[in-house]
């Protein structure tokens, strides 16, 4: 079995602000290389998952292998990390940087460097990757790629004569990307007799082969029946499939130093085997580990609940798998006296929260309850060491604290000039203190310190209608700061509904209150008795209303002779009651909950 | 007076025969129902052949059982006319020997005999043959004395046609009367409801049926409360209602015996009907009607057949497997259980704990102990009476009828 000489490998990955064009280029480019076949051609071929299909961007980083004969007239193995472009993904983007020397960095010819743009320019540049300035979507009307050109050399320090003008549409300039990353970014330098080492940087789990690894060999080869070792979760087993991914897998023989693939190890238990760890051969292996990936922070956190208690078993082992292919999420067992058994879990922002619900929703076919999302807090007492929460629940009675601080972050927004009123005003609405503000050309760079509760879930759709797409914010956690916060309860004749607890800012606190009690009242069904919702600040009752008792239910009409009707009727019912949730003695729909968690982002 | 118990099948039948046709479809109906603006005699020459084969066909399924109460309900089969109604109710006199009778020399049935009749001048006229023909009973759907609240409903006849009904079947000799009252209509007051109330008493019917109007969803009033181009009537005034009539109607020496039936007296029950509560055998016959049949070693808690809602389908059937019109479903025990609780709640007398053991090898307590316990902690049920261990609604409860039923079905 032949070796690909590692000078002829090019490692590299597609990064961009969101929707640049990342993944119709990485088409066009499957496509010149003849990767993909007429028949299996489809837009954003590498967005395989059925969200990332249904809401048109990239969620997970995805590879795929090329040839690519150059100018030279040698066949080169190409290989392409497709990365996503939005902020709350760029974990993704920096595990892929890992396993590449270069990158593709793409700009929209019509909206110039966006704050994406620059973060993910920063992320290559500290990874020691070769960037190509790529300006994309040169075939709009708007298009004004010079200008984009000189942007990028202003701004991210590549010169401007290096950038490619291309569209990934039409399918112009393709041809001179492929060379340019022949002749720009470096072969990979590890080698193919040393000890074999080869870094995971994603995984996933099939139900039929078990874990799924996707590796990039920095050193030394990789055989099929080979016995290996996880250099840190320290356990060892056999190499039963290997695979390179062109861009459908494809079964080899060997993986050697500089190339990507596929690692099937018959491991069926979740839990050994972590992103970031190092595969080496179990006889002669490596004497060390490769760096692996730094733990990630999360931002936002919820609590996940099965709507049906039986799933919570269910619920564990699906958080398993998905953590697997998701590191990024993080999650311990919660208790809700409203919704029973869950986990808390922390996510790196909102829509990370809400794809990794819909994830587990579909791919592990279960009813979710999702909790209103919070940030983390720090609370000082008025004795003993601050400490962090990240769940309502764990704020202490009100006499016992001195302060609460929330996290904030330095937002860097990036806004044409036209909108830089709204965006002003919109800070302002959300309690943001401006830092600084300057102008390149039409655009206008402004950066603002706000409370991370404040961006956690709309600011962003906030911010694109307010400048019609055009602006796009990037942040950084700066620290904790002091801040007028209460915990608001809603209570149902007296009892708190624990799921419904908020951490608001006290002149937000009425408005939310009202808002949490009027919906809660469309959705819970009169009952035997009078209800009460409240919602309270500490024992002050800031709104109420009431639900009636109920008098009657009775369907006068026994159907002839068709009891079986009346009887699924009955059964409908009785089912629809198993599925609520007791609080104290109400009963309370599944979609009440919904409803008051949905509130915030309507 | 174990027997008094152990009895929870009485060896009879009941026969139901399902006449579809109606003048036109009301906008809250979704009985299995044809439209017929005009029932020509040819198609109720072919229904009637059709019901005469189903009849030959099955019945052996109760063969040895005697005929208990005949009904011919709807739709209208008013719309019928006396000829075929007569044809008919021979048949099955014949089919079932009724009272050891050879009915074949053209005896009707003695038993409570049954036909609902929509307010119509067609058929105030028909009423004396209809009584030639071995109809003893006429349930009358009148449903409203207030011709904008019927207008409302959409029904197809106005109060002065009622009256004159009313009128006819007392003159040709009826002398067990229902009416069909409708109540909770869109924008219907209590006062309203009282001064139907005051003229349905007026007319000194023998038994009485009241209806909350309830909107099905595949009806066009159904969809237009989806729609939100309609309001249902307010649960707090539905249930004024429901006490307004139960008191009224008590006031004048009426009983309820079921929820939504009173009767003046024990003997004019709807002997057709309570079968149907009871869990007796009923033998349904024709489009969309449904039979219960009969407990027996293979099928220890009974079978239903439903036949189908569709008049082509039903014809279908008839030519190419009269035998088995309808797909039978066979009862599971906890379904059954579930049953026979609900159903004995909605009656007054209410779930006999003797009877419940006898099918069930259990009392009901043994089966439901937590229901039953906090049901009676609302104070929706009450316990004990003739015998320790019945069960019946209490005022409360009957409000809530379909609570207190959900608790004793399985959840699906
Ligand atoms: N006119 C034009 N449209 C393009 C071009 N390239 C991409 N688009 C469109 O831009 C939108 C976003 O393209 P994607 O390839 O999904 O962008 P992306 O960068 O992969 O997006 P994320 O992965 O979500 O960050 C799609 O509607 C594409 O059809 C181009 O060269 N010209
Ligand atoms: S008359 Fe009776 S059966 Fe006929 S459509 Fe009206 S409600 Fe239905
Ligand atoms: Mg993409």
């Amino acid at each position: 079995m032949m070796t690909i000489d590692p000078a002829l490998i090019r490692n590299f990955c597609i990064i961009a602000h969101i929707d640049h064009g990342k993944s119709t280029l990485a088409d066009r480019l499957l496509e010149a290389t003849n990767a993909v076949s007429e028949r299996d051609k489809k837009d954003q071929f590498l967005d395989n998952m059925e969200l990332e299909r249904e809401r048109g961007i990239t969620i997970k980083a995805q590879t795929a292998r090329m040839n690519f004969t150059a100018e030279d007239g040698k066949t080169y193995v190409l290989n392409l990390i497709d990365t996503p472009g939005h902020v709350d993904f760029s974990y993704e983007v920096s595990r892929a940087l890992s396993a590449c020397e270069g990158a593709l960095l793409i700009v929209d010819a019509a909206q110039g460097i966006e704050a994406q743009t620059l973060a993910n320019a920063y992320l290559a540049v500290e990874a020691n990757l070769e960037l190509i300035p790529v300006v994309n979507k040169i075939d709009l009307p708007s298009a004004d790629p010079d200008r984009v050109a000189q942007e990028i050399e202003d701004v991210i320090g590549l010169d401007a004569a290096d950038v490619l003008p291309v569209s990934a549409k039409t399918g112009v300039g393709i041809d001179a990307i492929l060379q340019a990353i022949v002749d720009r970014i470096p072969p990979p330098a590890g080698e193919a007799t040393a000890p074999a080492q080869a870094l995971i940087f994603d995984a996933y789990f099939d139900s039929y082969v078990g874990v799924v690894m996707i590796v990039r060999v920095v050193n030394g080869v990789l055989h099929k029946r080979e016995r290996i070792k996880f250099m840190v979760a320290g356990i060892e087993q056999e190499i039963t499939r290997l695979d390179v991914i062109d861009p459908t897998p494809r079964s080899v023989d060997s993986l050697a130093a500089g190339e990507v693939g596929m690692v099937i190890a018959g491991i069926k238990t979740l839990g050994d085997i972590k992103i970031g760890d190092t595969i080496t051969t179990a006889a002669k292996g490596a004497a060390e580990a490769l760096a692996g990936f730094q733990e990630v922070k999360a931002m936002v956190f919820t609590g996940l609940y099965p709507v049906d208690s039986e799933d919570y078993e269910d619920l564990k082992v699906a958080l398993e798998k998905l953590k697997l292919n998701d590191a990024s999420i993080s999650y311990e067992p919660e208790t809700s006296a409203a919704l029973g058994f869950g986990f808390r879990c922390g996510f790196l922002g909102f829509l990370h929260a809400e794809i990794v619900q819909e994830r587990l929703e579909r791919e592990y076919d279960l009813d979710l309850i999702t909790t209103a999302p919070t940030v983390r807090y720090l609370v000082v007492p008025r004795d003993g060491d601050p400490f962090e929460i990240e769940s309502p629940a764990a704020l202490p009675e009100s006499a016992e604290i001195h302060e609460i601080q929330e996290p904030v972050v330095l937002a860097t927004i990036h806004v044409p000039s036209d909108y830089l009123g709204a965006v002003l005003g919109l800070c302002q609405d959300r309690r943001g203190v401006q830092k600084d503000m300057g102008v390149h050309g039409t655009r206008v760079q402004v950066r603002y310190e706000l409370p991370l509760n404040e961006i956690v879930t709309d600011f962003h759709d906030r911010l694109k209608s307010a400048t019609r797409g055009y602006g796009s914010f990037d942040y950084d956690l700066v620290g904790f700061r002091p801040a007028d916060l209460v915990k608001l309860d809603v209570m149902v004749n007296g009892d708190a509904v624990d799921a419904l607890s908020l951490i608001v800012h006290k002149d937000k606190a009425y408005g939310r209150g009202s808002e949490l009690t009027k919906k809660l009242k469309e959705f819970i069904p009169r009952q035997q008795f009078p209800i009460a919702i409240q919602a309270a600040i500490g024992s002050r009752i800031i709104a109420r209303t009431t639900v009636r008792a109920v008098r009657k239910n009775v369907l006068a009409k026994c159907y002839g002779g068709d009891i079986t009707r009346k009887r699924k009727l009955l059964e409908k019912q009785k089912a629809g009651k198993k599925r609520m949730k007791m609080v104290g003695s109400v009963e309370i729909p599944q979609e009440a909950f919904l409803a008051a968690l949905r509130l915030g982002d309507d | 007076m174990a027997e008094d118990f152990d009895v929870f099948d009485d060896g009879a039948v009941g026969v139901y025969l399902h006449l579809p046709f109606c003048e036109r479809i009301c906008p809250y109906c979704d009985f299995a129902v044809v439209a017929a603006p005009e029932l020509g005699a040819g198609r109720e020459a072919r229904y009637v052949s059709n019901l005469l084969t189903e009849l030959k066909a099955r019945r052996s399924d109760f063969e040895g059982r005697a005929l208990a109460s005949l009904y011919f309900g709807g739709g209208t089969p008013s719309l019928f006319t006396p000829q075929s109604i007569r044809e008919l109710a021979l048949a099955v006199g014949a089919a079932f020997a009724e009272r050891g009778d050879d009915a074949a020399g053209g005896r009707v049935p003695e038993i409570e005999t049954t036909l609902e009749v929509n307010p119509s001048t067609i058929e105030w006229a028909r009423l004396p043959d209809f009584r030639a023909a071995g109809i003893n009973r006429l349930s009358i759907g009148v449903q409203s004395f207030n011709d904008t609240l019927l207008k409302r409903l959409g029904r197809a006849h106005r109060a002065p046609i009622a009256r004159e009904t009313l009128c006819a079947a007392r003159a040709a000799g009826f002398d067990n009367l229902s009416i069909d009252l409708i109540f909770a209509a869109p924008g219907e007051s209590q006062g309203d409801l009282a001064r139907d109330l005051d003229e349905l008493l007026e007319w000194e019917p023998e038994h009485i049926s009241t209806y909350e109007l309830t909107f099905e969803p595949e009806t066009p009033f159904g969809r237009a409360l989806a729609a939100g181009k309609m309001n249902s009537c307010d649960e707090d005034l539905a249930a004024d209602m429901t006490l307004q009539i139960e008191g009224r109607l008590k006031a004048s020496g009426f009983g309820r015996y079921e929820i939504s039936n009173y009767s003046r007296g024990e003997e004019t029950r709807s002997q057709h009907n309570q079968r149907y509560w009871q869990r007796q055998a009923v033998l349904g016959l024709g489009m969309g009607a449904h039979s219960a049949e009969a407990r027996s070693a293979g099928l220890p808690h009974g079978a239903r057949r439903a036949n189908p809602r569709r008049l082509g389908e039903w014809e279908e059937r008839i030519r190419t497997d009269p035998a088995r019109t309808g797909d039978e479903e066979r009862l599971s025990v906890a379904g059954s259980r579930g049953e026979a609780v609900f159903l004995a709640l909605r009656q007054a007398e209410g779930l006999s704990a003797l009877r419940f053991e006898a099918e069930f090898g259990g009392s009901p307590r043994v089966f439901f102990e937590a229901e039953i316990e906090a049901m009676i902690r609302r104070g929706w049920l009450i316990e004990g009476g003739r015998v320790a261990g019945d069960l019946r609604l209490s005022d409360l409860g009957r409000l809530l009828a379909d609570d207190v039923a959900a608790e004793f079905v399985a959840a699906v």
